[in-house]
C-alpha cells in the first residue's frame, strides 16, 4: 500500500517506543529507517530484517568505550542495532575531528549498520565530512562505503559483493572517519572479485528523495500491519475512566 | 521588504530590538492569554488571497433541494490550480458527535492539487466521507469534516425562506452554521506530506495555510448551502442573506487535547511563531510613531475589543471571569490613554503593572494591528526547519551552564513535591486519541508520552552534574556515549538554546496543569475568537468571523476584520 512519510515515521516511532527504545532514541530509529527508504536505499527491507530481533536490545548492555585517545576510539556496541547506538559513535567522531582535524572511531558488534547513513547526513548538514566503511555477511561477504562532504545534504553510497572469505570471527565492525579539514569521499575500489557493485551518487540520492516526496512510500501490507501491531503497545485500554480524560461530554 | 539577515539582526546582537524576555513570554499562563493578531494564520491567508485575487469558482455544483450532494470548487492561485471537494450527506441528529471518535459527519472535504475528473472524484467519494477509515493519495493535502449547528442552521434557513434576515443578536451568541471537528494535513491518511506541500504548493507553503483555507471554504459553503435550501423551500418568498450579515458568520471549531502534544513536539516551530510575534511587538515599541491618528485608532480598537469581548458568550465560569477582567483592563486602558500617551514602551509597562495577562496580550494584539507596515512582512517567516541537532563538541561545563540559564524554571521546580508528577498524557487505543490521566493508573503511567520536558531536563541535570564531577573535561559527545538515554533531552536543550525563546516554561506533569493554555496558545496563532471552554480539556471557538466573502475577492479590501463586531441590523440606527 501507499503511505505518507509522516505516517511511516509516526508508526515507527510508536513501534520502537513500544519496544522499549528510550525517549529521543525511538525518534532517531524511526528517522533512520524513513531516511533510507525515502532516499531509495531500502530502509523497509532493513526494517523487515530487524523486526524479529526488535526486543532483544533491551537486555543488552549499553555501548562502552574500550579504547580512546585524542583522535580515535573503539566502541563496543555489544550486539546492539545501529538504530539505537550508531548516532552517538558518529557524534564522538565529529567531536574529535573538530578538536584534531580528523578522527577515526571503530564500532564493534553493531547490527544493521546501513542505518548509519542518516547519522552521516545529520553531521554533513552540520558542516563536517564523514565516511564509513563496513563489511557484512557470514557466508558471502558484501562491503559497503558511504560518505558525505561538509555542508552537504546528501551522502554517496556504494556496495559490492566480494569474494573475500567469510570471517568466522566477524566482529560486525564499522569504521567511521570524520574530518573538519578534509572533504572525504568513499567509493569502493574495482577490486578483483567484486561483483554486483553499485555506486549511488549524492545527486542520485537527492533524486530518489524527490520521488518519495511527490508520491509517498510503497510498503508491503504485512510489514505495515506488523509495525502498527507492535506500536499498539503504547496505547492505553479504552475505559470509562480513560474517556473522562479525553475531555468529551 | 525584510530579509532573513535583517530579522536575525533584529533578534540578536548589538543591534537587536528590545524583545520581551523568555521568562516572561514563555510562561504558560501568558501563552494561554494570547489573542488573535494580524499575524494569525487566518489573517495572513486572507491577505494573500485578497492581494493575489485568487479565482475561486464552482466547477461542479450538484446539490439536491435538501442541500445534499457534491460540490467542487476550482481555485486558481498564482502558483497552481487546486480543487476543493465537498460531500454533503444526511446525518441523523443522534449520529452527530463532535468528538474525534465520531464516524459520520454532515460534511466531509478535501483540498486536492490540480483538477478533479470523474474517476478521481469517485475515488474521493469512496474515501473522504469515511475520514480516518478511508485512504487518500498524495494529491490530497487537507482533509476535514464538519457538523451542523442544527438549531442555528435551521433557524437561518427558515428566516431566509420567509424572506427575513437572521437576527444579528442571535448570531452574536453562536456565530456559525457548522463546526469543524478535525482538520487533517501533513501526510495523515495517505495525504501529501508537509515537505511536498512546502516545496510544490507555494500558495500554501506557510504552516497550516491549507488547513485554514479549507475552513474558509467551509464557511463559504455553509452560507451558500443555507441559501440554497431556503431558496428551494419557498422560492416565492426567499431572499438571500445580506452580505454584511454573511460576513459575521464564521465557522465553529472544537479543539481538544490533540493540539497540546503538538506544541511540545514542535518546539522549534512554536519558537519561530513566538519570535515573529515578539519581533513585531519590538518593532512597534521601537519604531511605531505615536501621533493623534494612532491615538484615535488605539481608542477605537480598545472599544472594538471590548465590544467583541462583551459579545463572547460562554457558560464556563473561568472564561467568564477572564472576559470580565479583560473588559475591566480595556476600560482602564481607555481611561489611561484618554489624555494621550507618549510612547508604546511606557504604555506596555503601564499595562504590565495594571492589567491581567489577558489584558496585556490584548494590548499587544492591538499594537500590532495599528502598524501593518511594521508587522505584515513577518508573515513569510513562520516556518522552521525542525532539526533538533546535537552539538557534540559542547563542553559539559557549558552544557551545565546552558541548563542553569535557559531551564532555570525547570531546576526551580520541586518534582518530588506532592502532585508535581501526578498528571500523565497518553494515547488511547480509541483512535489513538490523546488523553490525560493520573499516574495512579499504572498502565497510563507506563505508557505516557514524553511531554514532561521540565522533568526530563532536571533528571538530565542531575546525571550531568555527577558525570561532570568525574569527567570535567569531557565533551557532550562523550557524555552521550556514556549516557545514551539522555540523548533526546540533551539534543533538545542544545537546540532550544540556539533559539531566542526556547521551550514553553511549564511543568506539564503537575496535577494542576491547565491544558487549556496550550490549546488557547495554538488557536490564537491560528486566529480564532470567541473562546468557549466546554471543560478544562476542550474548547469551542469561532474561525473566520468577519472575514471577507468569496464574492469580495477582487474588490477593495481594508484587512480590517480583527475582533469583528456584529453588523447593524437593517432598520437599526
Amino acid at each position: 500500500m501507499n503511505i505518507s512519510m509522516n505516517e511511516l515515521k509516526a508508526s515507527l516511532r510508536r513501534c520502537f517506543e513500544a519496544s522499549s527504545y528510550f525517549v529521543g532514541n525511538y525518534e532517531d530509529a524511526a528517522n533512520m529507517i524513513l531516511w533510507l527508504e525515502k532516499h531509495g536505499l531500502n530502509g523497509l527491507t532493513e526494517l523487515e530484517r530487524l523486526l524479529p530481533f526488535i526486543n532483544e536490545d533491551r537486555d543488552k548492555p549499553l555501548s562502552s568505550v574500550v579504547y580512546e585517545d585524542s583522535t580515535s576510539a573503539i566502541i563496543d556496541s555489544h550486539g546492539r542495532s545501529a538504530l539505537n547506538c550508531i548516532a552517538a559513535s558518529v557524534d564522538l567522531a565529529h567531536a574529535k575531528a573538530l578538536e584534531n582535524g580528523i578522527a577515526t572511531v571503530t564500532v564493534h558488534n553493531c547490527h544493521n549498520r546501513m542505518f548509519i547513513l542518516k547519522a552521516l547526513t545529520d553531521r554533513g548538514r552540520c558542516g563536517i565530512s564523514v565516511a564509513a566503511y563496513w563489511q557484512n555477511g557470514s557466508q558471502t561477504v558484501t562491503e559497503h562505503a558511504a560518505a558525505i562532504k561538509a555542508g552537504e545534504r546528501y551522502p554517496s553510497y556504494s556496495e559490492a559483493v566480494t569474494n573475500l572469505p567469510a570471517n568466522t570471527d566477524d566482529k560486525q565492525a564499522l569504521t567511521i572517519i570524520c574530518s573538519s579539514r578534509v572533504d572525504l569521499t568513499a567509493s569502493l575500489q574495482q577490486s578483483k572479485g567484486n561483483r554486483n557493485a553499485r555506486y549511488i551518487s549524492a545527486e542520485q540520492v537527492a533524486e530518489n528523495k524527490q520521488h518519495s516526496v511527490e508520491n509517498g512510500i510503497e510498503i508491503d501490507n504485512d510489514l505495515w500491519d506488523e509495525v502498527n501491531r507492535i506500536g499498539t503497545g503504547v496505547l492505553v485500554e479504552n475505559t470509562e475512566l480513560s474517556r473522562q480524560g479525553a475531555g468529551g461530554r | 521588504m525584510t530579509t532573513p539577515a535583517a530579522i536575525q539582526n533584529s533578534l540578536r546582537g548589538d543591534n537587536a530590538l528590545p524583545l520581551r524576555p523568555p521568562s516572561q513570554v514563555m510562561d504558560l499562563e501568558r501563552l494561554g492569554a494570547l489573542h488573535q493578531s494580524r499575524l494569525s494564520f487566518m489573517r495572513t491567508l486572507v491577505r494573500r488571497i485578497m492581494r493575489e485575487r485568487w479565482q475561486i469558482e464552482p466547477a461542479r455544483f450538484e446539490l439536491d433541494a435538501e442541500g445534499y450532494g457534491t460540490v467542487v470548487y476550482e481555485i486558481q492561485a498564482p502558483h497552481g490550480l487546486y480543487s476543493f471537494v465537498l460531500f454533503s450527506d444526511y446525518l441523523s441528529p443522534d449520529e452527530r458527535n463532535d468528538r474525534v471518535i465520531a464516524t459520520k459527519w454532515d460534511l466531509t472535504m478535501a483540498l486536492v492539487e490540480g483538477q478533479v475528473d470523474d474517476t478521481y472524484l469517485e475515488k474521493l467519494r469512496q474515501n473522504v466521507p469515511k475520514q480516518e477509515a478511508g485512504r487518500v493519495d498524495a494529491r490530497v493535502f487537507v482533509l476535514s469534516r464538519a457538523n451542523r449547528s442544527a438549531r442555528n442552521f435551521d433557524y437561518v434557513v427558515d428566516q431566509l425562506a420567509a424572506g427575513q434576515q437572521p437576527d444579528v443578536d442571535r448570531i452574536a451568541k453562536v456565530g456559525y452554521l457548522y463546526r469543524t471537528t478535525a482538520v487533517y494535513g501533513s501526510g495523515k491518511l495517505g495525504m501529501a506530506d508537509w515537505e511536498k506541500v512546502r516545496a510544490k504548493h507555494k500558495d500554501f507553503a506557510r504552516p497550516f495555510a491549507g488547513e485554514m483555507f479549507v475552513c474558509l471554504m467551509l464557511r463559504n459553503f455553509s452560507l451558500l448551502q443555507a441559501e440554497h435550501i431556503a431558496a428551494h423551500k419557498t422560492p416565492n418568498t426567499f431572499k438571500p442573506m445580506q452580505p454584511q450579515i454573511k460576513r459575521y458568520f464564521g465557522i465553529g471549531n472544537s479543539t481538544g487535547l490533540g493540539m497540546a502534544p503538538f506544541l511540545v513536539n514542535h518546539p522549534l516551530l512554536i519558537n519561530q511563531w513566538i519570535e515573529m510575534r515578539e519581533l513585531a511587538l519590538a518593532r512597534v515599541r521601537a519604531l511605531g510613531n505615536v501621533n493623534s491618528r494612532v491615538q484615535q485608532e488605539l481608542s477605537t480598537l480598545i472599544e472594538r475589543c471590548a465590544q467583541h469581548t462583551r459579545d463572547t458568550v460562554t457558560e464556563d465560569e473561568w472564561q467568564t471571569r477572564n472576559n470580565v477582567q479583560v473588559l475591566e483592563d480595556l476600560a482602564a486602558l481607555q481611561s489611561h490613554t484618554a489624555d494621550g500617551f507618549d510612547n508604546w514602551n511606557s504604555l506596555l509597562q503601564w499595562s504590565e503593572a495594571n492589567n491581567s495577562l489577558q489584558g496585556q496580550e490584548m494590548l499587544v494584539s492591538i499594537m500590532l494591528e495599528i502598524y501593518p507596515e511594521l508587522v505584515d512582512e513577518l508573515e513569510d517567516y513562520h516556518d522552521a526547519e525542525e532539526f533538533l541537532d546535537l552539538d557534540p563538541l559542547m563542553p559539559l561545563q557549558q552544557l551545565k551552564q546552558v541548563i542553569e540559564t535557559r531551564y532555570d524554571w525547570a531546576l526551580a521546580t520541586d518534582f518530588t513535591a506532592e502532585g508535581a508528577r501526578e498528571t500523565c498524557w497518553y494515547r488511547s487505543e480509541e483512535k489513538m486519541e490523546p488523553r490525560l490521566g493520573s499516574v495512579a493508573d499504572e498502565e497510563a503511567k507506563q505508557k505516557q508520552m514524553a511531554l514532561g520536558v521540565g522533568y526530563a531536563v532536571s533528571k538530565c541535570y542531575e546525571q550531568l552534574c555527577s558525570y561532570v564531577a568525574e569527567h570535567p573535561q569531557h565533551t557532550t559527545a562523550r557524555f552521550m556515549v556514556a549516557r545514551p538515554k539522555m540523548r533526546g533531552i540533551v539534543r533538545r536543550i542544545q537546540s532550544m538554546n540556539r533559539c531566542v525563546y526556547g521551550d514553553i516554561q511549564a511543568n506539564l506533569l503537575d496535577q494542576n496543569i491547565l491544558p487549556m493554555h496550550l490549546l488557547r496558545c495554538k488557536l490564537a496563532f491560528f486566529g480564532v475568537g470567541k473562546f468557549d471552554p466546554r471543560s478544562k480539556l476542550w474548547v469551542r471557538n469561532t474561525m473566520f468571523q468577519g472575514a471577507p466573502l468569496l464574492e469580495d475577492i477582487g474588490k477593495p479590501f481594508s484587512d480590517d476584520w480583527f475582533m469583528p463586531l456584529a453588523p447593524l441590523q437593517s432598520g437599526q440606527l
